[in-house]
């Protein structure tokens, strides 16, 4: 009887000795494993990434939550977002990022004319959750909202309303007979709307508009997936926090419906060539020890003369596919260590170790069952073969 | 009174061609003992390569006795026919039969592996085998860059390597030429009458059968002593 140690030795070698043999198939399977740990071990950072361009997903991750005008008593003073609410919130699991929003009319004098114009008054987090970029100067931060400054972006269509040009960046304009300087010039994106409006700190429109209270929230979340719990759970955080009788909640549930039917198919697509590689590559193992048991036929046939039983024969050629889907396995995580590498640098992010160990020793025993799997019943015609005909087989 | 290795009784094989049943052997009866070195002769198709099959049991008989030292072995199990094989039996083939990517004492160690011999003990005994043909000095020598004659002689080495009982032989020499073919016949006669082995050999070559201590001709499926 064939001895453990033994087996492990004589497949190894003859995986070794043949394997220009066996290389198309080993890369094949090598390649679809490492693709396998790199989608798996990074699909929810590559997932957020994707949701960070919301020009692209229309906004279906943002959730908007929002004090509705009126209630039993309009006596009572407006209910607003206080202090450790946005905290709170942010503490939830899945979101991403929180913004304030006021919004008020003004209007705007340059050179002795005036344009009415809508201005939000937003906190230095709105850019990163409406997925906005300057499309000249700067867009503003913490600083202007901690010191209450004086500045404002504009959208492309208010400067030229305003200003009748584009190169308005360090101009000063007045706000409601207030002076501010104009800091940059926002990229509407997709949604021209943004063009026509002016956004100033919401610190620095608290002190210059009247009545200005932040009413409405904006919860960016970090996948599509998230939407649907923090939807739920916001108000109940809130309202942990705050008196919140009028507080809604709005989803793009359409659009996040949309999105999540396109995903949906990508990561079908994805995984249905992930898999019909590494079944191409069990198909390429099958075909390969098939083409050996029959190139091999009469090694098969010498060494049950000498005294090979049917199993020991079964044995060495399924741990001969074992070796060879074991090495693909083990050169396919090297190829997942690589391109998760390559990922965590595209993305400029951290992989999540725990992920990629337990995918990279799934990955292992995977590509050792699709060895057994492949490997069986060419060992199993091999075990079979007739002792005098294997060995006078030309 | 000396024991024979091999008893065969009224020993029958037949062949099936769909509903004719062909008679290869015709029950035969056949002692072989130890230091025996049998030739079996006769013209091609006469089965004399199925008889030593059958007697290797890698072909089953269709009837008859056959007894290997005392015991009843031609209605083994398939399992019990490899034990048998492992434990008595080394088996020479006429075209040279070495494993395709291996060296010759990996050649030599399989007989070895499949008897369950430890690791330790193996080299030894793949050394004192290659010892025996003279050829040590092409121990760890890929085994398909050895001449045609090299590679019969570690064929023969790997058939003794598990020191057994008996040696079956099918032309062994018949793709040799004459110098090559009188050394491993003398390699042949030094083990058997050294360590009592049995031998069978089927051959055409009455040179060879000549080298015998009995040759036997199979003709009409019965066998007749010279």
């Amino acid at each position: 009887m064939l001895q453990l140690n033994d087996l492990i030795r004589i497949s190894l070698r003859q995986v070794v000795r043949q394997h220009k043999r066996y290389l198309g198939v080993l890369l094949a399977i090598a390649l679809g494993t490492g693709l396998m740990i790199v989608i798996m071990t990074m699909g929810d950072e590559v997932k957020s990434n994707l949701n960070k361009d919301l020009d692209l997903l229309g906004g279906a991750t943002i959730i908007k939550v929002f004090f509705e005008d009126g209630g039993a008593d309009r006596m009572d003073r407006p209910e607003s977002f206080r202090d450790g609410s946005v905290e709170t919130v942010n503490a939830l699991p899945g979101v991403n990022a929180t913004t304030l929003v006021h919004m008020a009319g003004g209007y705007a004098t340059f050179d002795k004319h005036d344009t009415d114009f809508i201005m939000f008054g937003v906190d230095e987090h709105y850019w990163k959750v409406n997925g906005l970029h300057q499309k000249a100067g700067e867009l503003f931060g913490k600083e202007a909202m901690d010191k209450r400054l004086r500045v404002v972006v504009l959208g492309e269509e208010l400067a030229m309303r305003i200003f009748g040009r584009l190169d308005v960046v360090g101009e000063w304009i007045s706000v409601n007979r207030v002076l501010y300087l104009v800091v940059g010039l926002l990229d509407a994106g997709s949604v021209s709307e943004r063009g026509k409006w002016g956004y100033t700190p919401l610190t620095t429109m608290m002190d210059f508009w009247p009545n200005v209270e932040p009413r409405r929230m904006y919860v960016r979340c970090n996948t599509w997936d998230d939407v649907g719990p923090v939807s739920e759970q916001v108000i109940t955080a809130i309202r942990a926090r705050q008196k919140a009788d009028h507080l809604r909640v709005e989803v793009a549930w359409e659009a996040l419906k949309h999105i999540k039917r396109i995903v949906w198919w990508v990561e079908l697509f994805i995984y249905f060539s992930i898999s019909a590689t590494l079944l191409l590559g069990g198909f390429g193992i099958w075909n390969g020890m098939m083409t050996a048991v029959k190139s091999r036929t009469r090694e098969i046939g010498l060494k049950k003369a000498m005294g090979a039983e049917d199993i020991d024969i079964m044995k060495q050629f399924i741990a001969e596919a074992v070796a060879l889907s074991f090495f693909a396995g083990v050169l396919g995580v090297g190829l997942g260590y690589g391109g998760v590498e390559l990922a965590t640098w595209l993305l400029k992010s951290q992989a999540p170790q725990d992920l990629l160990y337990l995918y990279s020793l799934m990955s292992i025993i995977f590509t050792v069952l699709l060895g057994l799997g492949a490997g069986f019943f060419p060992a199993l015609r091999a075990s079979r073969m007739e002792v005098v005909s294997a060995i006078r087989y030309e | 009174m000396r024991e024979p290795v091999i008893q065969v009784r009224g020993m029958t094989k037949d062949y099936s061609n769909g509903p004719q049943v062909i008679p290869i052997l015709k029950g035969i009866d056949l002692d072989v003992y130890p230091g025996d070195m049998v030739a079996i002769m006769g013209p091609s198709g006469m089965g004399k390569s199925t008889f030593l099959f059958i007697l290797g049991l890698l072909l089953p008989p269709s009837g008859g006795s056959y007894m290997v030292k005392g015991q009843e072995v031609a209605k083994l199990t398939r399992s019990q026919q490899a034990q048998f094989r492992r434990t008595f039996a080394g088996f020479v083939f006429q075209s040279c039969n070495l494993f395709e990517h291996t060296k010759v004492f990996e050649n030599l160690e399989f007989p070895l592996i499949y008897a369950g011999v430890p690791r330790k003990d193996r080299a030894a005994m793949i050394d004192e085998a290659l010892a025996k043909v003279n050829m040590m000095h092409r121990r760890n020598h890929p085994a398909n860059r050895l001449s045609g004659g090299e590679q019969q002689r570690v064929s023969i080495a790997r058939a003794l390597v598990n020191r057994p009982s008996i040696i079956f032989a099918d032309e062994p020499t018949g793709q040799l030429d004459l110098k090559h073919s009188r050394m491993v016949m003398e390699h042949f006669q030094r083990f058997v009458s050294e360590d009592k082995t049995a031998m069978v050999v089927v051959t055409h070559d009455p040179g060879v059968a000549e080298q015998c201590t009995r040759t036997l001709y199979l003709r009409d499926g019965n066998l007749y002593e010279q």
